[in-house]
């Protein structure tokens, strides 16, 4: 019987995902699997997955960040980090190594964003649609994707319109 | 984009309190978008959206001035010519994902986009003043914050592609002509003080390039755990003072135990500039730096120091096949370098 990713009880759940090309199977077993947000109730398992929540849950065992493909072997020989999830994903490796780049500080101080909540919504929204566009592309299906384009183009019609 | 080389220098320092030995001064801020790839992880389409989510920022209404100018519309002369002036770094000229950099009308102020963060804020000044370079960059943060949300997290801050930049993602620079401390061997001194206060010292292209003509770029290397204030005061109100009555000093040393050395180095090199037939970059932008010091230490008296800091500019490779034609072999620019360089020190 397999075990589950993060103690060594049997796990009740697995999901295989491919995230930016990458396989990744996870097996969990009844509390972590409730704390990734799958609801376990008398008639058994009842899925309802949030998807970022998986990832930040499964934040200690992974080495790819579930947003980018990122891994520790690449940003050692590129020393970039992929997308801002690689802070989350990689944390435990990063904080030495950022408290080691910046006189052992690790905490910042300073002006903070304004970053709006409708700002982080479109940005996901735009992301989202980028990926829908690109599977449709792939697996050839133009006129969907041609319908991709245009929601893409009315987002920054209103962005524009907005901005005038 | 109208470039007039002979306009905006960013090093015209000539007139300012530090101009000896500063020639400008650079404040910048990298920036990233929350929700998207950093540049080195995204697609084609995820370069094309930031572009998108951020033109709005050169609208015309708007009391900050921008224009957006596509990359990939410039021709390579173009580009070379905005990395010479120091508006883009050089590895974004040669890039070729989509990428672009706003510039306002004095050239002085620009954002490239999509660079090795999704924003290069700066903006560089003449001389000693990265006081006003930093409300330069604040102002278009803040314009271009209207525009999107950045990456941001509470306890490391402004999240960059490079850990290095994390925090503040702030970056000042001075851009320094330290020939004396070169010749005094006062440099030992000058790697362990910055060494002490985690200041970088680099050469004129910045990190990983040679030394030319004793310039010298200093900046700070922590960004991470300082407000962007204190990063800058505590380079220009507490560090550079030092280095450049260091240098002064240097300078007096030099000209009173070796005076005749020096007006040897000095009018040697102002020589070459003024009878070469051909000038390879190397030699020019030597004699260039011991010609400024001639000039700095009133040995020579009939050039301008700002005349000698354009010329840095004007004499690379960019700037000369925008002047002269793009179709210029390697003898070709020798000889037009050689010969721009003597009519600029006669004018």
């Amino acid at each position: 019987m397999n075990t589950c990713d993060h103690c060594d009880r049997p796990a009740i759940y697995h999901d295989t995902r491919v995230l930016q090309g990458v396989t990744k199977t996870v097996s969990l077993c009844e509390d972590h699997a409730r704390e990734c947000g799958i609801d376990i109730g008398p008639d058994g398992i009842s899925i309802s997955l949030n998807p970022e929540m998986m990832g930040f849950s499964f934040t200690p065992s992974v080495n790819t960040c579930p947003d980018c493909g990122m891994t520790l072997a690449i940003y050692k020989e590129k020393a970039l980090l992929g997308c801002p999830e690689c802070y989350v994903t990689f944390k435990e490796k990063l904080l030495p190594v950022i408290a080691n780049l910046h006189e052992k500080h690790s905490q910042h101080v300073g002006r903070s964003p304004r970053r709006a909540s409708a700002d982080i919504d479109r940005h996901i929204a735009i992301r989202r649609l980028l990926s829908e566009l690109e599977r449709a592309v792939t697996q050839e299906a133009y006129e969907e994707a041609a319908d991709i384009r245009d929601t893409l183009r009315e987002l920054h019609k209103k962005d524009d319109d907005n901005a005038v | 984009m109208q470039f007039d080389p002979d306009i905006n220098c960013p090093y015209a320092s000539g007139t300012t309190a530090y101009g000896d030995v500063v020639l400008s001064s650079r404040a910048r801020l990298a920036r990233n978008l929350e929700g998207f790839p950093f540049v080195n992880r995204a697609t084609t389409g995820d370069c094309e959206e930031v572009e998108l989510l951020l033109a709005p920022a050169c609208n015309s209404n708007h009391e900050l001035t921008l224009e957006w100018v596509d990359l990939h519309k410039l021709s390579t002369i173009e580009r070379w010519m905005c990395a010479e002036r120091h508006l883009i770094s050089t590895h974004f000229a040669d890039a070729t994902h989509p990428r672009g950099v706003m510039v306002d009308p004095e050239l002085s102020r620009s954002v490239m986009i999509n660079e090795e963060d999704h924003l290069r804020i700066q903006s560089i000044k003449p001389g000693l003043d990265l006081l006003n370079a930093h409300k330069d960059v604040i102002a278009i943060d803040q314009r271009m914050e209207e525009l999107v949300a950045y990456a941001f997290d509470d306890q490391l801050g402004f999240l960059t592609a490079c850990p290095t930049n994390v925090g503040t993602g702030a970056r000042f620079s001075v851009m320094m002509h330290l020939p004396a401390l070169r010749i005094t061997k006062g440099f030992r001194k000058l790697y362990n003080a910055c060494e002490g206060m985690s200041i970088a010292i680099r050469g004129y292209h910045g990190e990983g390039s040679e030394t030319i003509a004793d310039l010298y770029q200093l900046s700070n290397q922590v960004t991470l755990g300082y407000n962007e204030e204190d990063l800058r005061s505590m380079l220009e109100d507490e560090f550079l003072p030092t280095v450049i009555e260091n240098e002064r000093n240097a300078r007096m040393t030099i000209i009173q135990q070796h005076g005749a050395k020096l007006d040897d180095r000095v009018f040697r090199a102002q020589g070459i500039l003024e009878n070469a037939g051909l000038l390879p970059l190397e030699e020019a932008m030597d004699c260039l730096g011991r010609v400024r010091l001639g000039v700095s230490l009133e040995r020579i008296t009939n050039v301008n120091i700002n005349t000698i800091n354009q010329l840095f500019i004007d004499i690379q490779q960019g700037h000369l096949q925008w002047r002269f034609g793009d179709d210029l072999n390697e003898s070709q620019l020798q000889e037009k370098r050689a010969a721009l360089v003597k009519e600029k020190l006669a004018a």
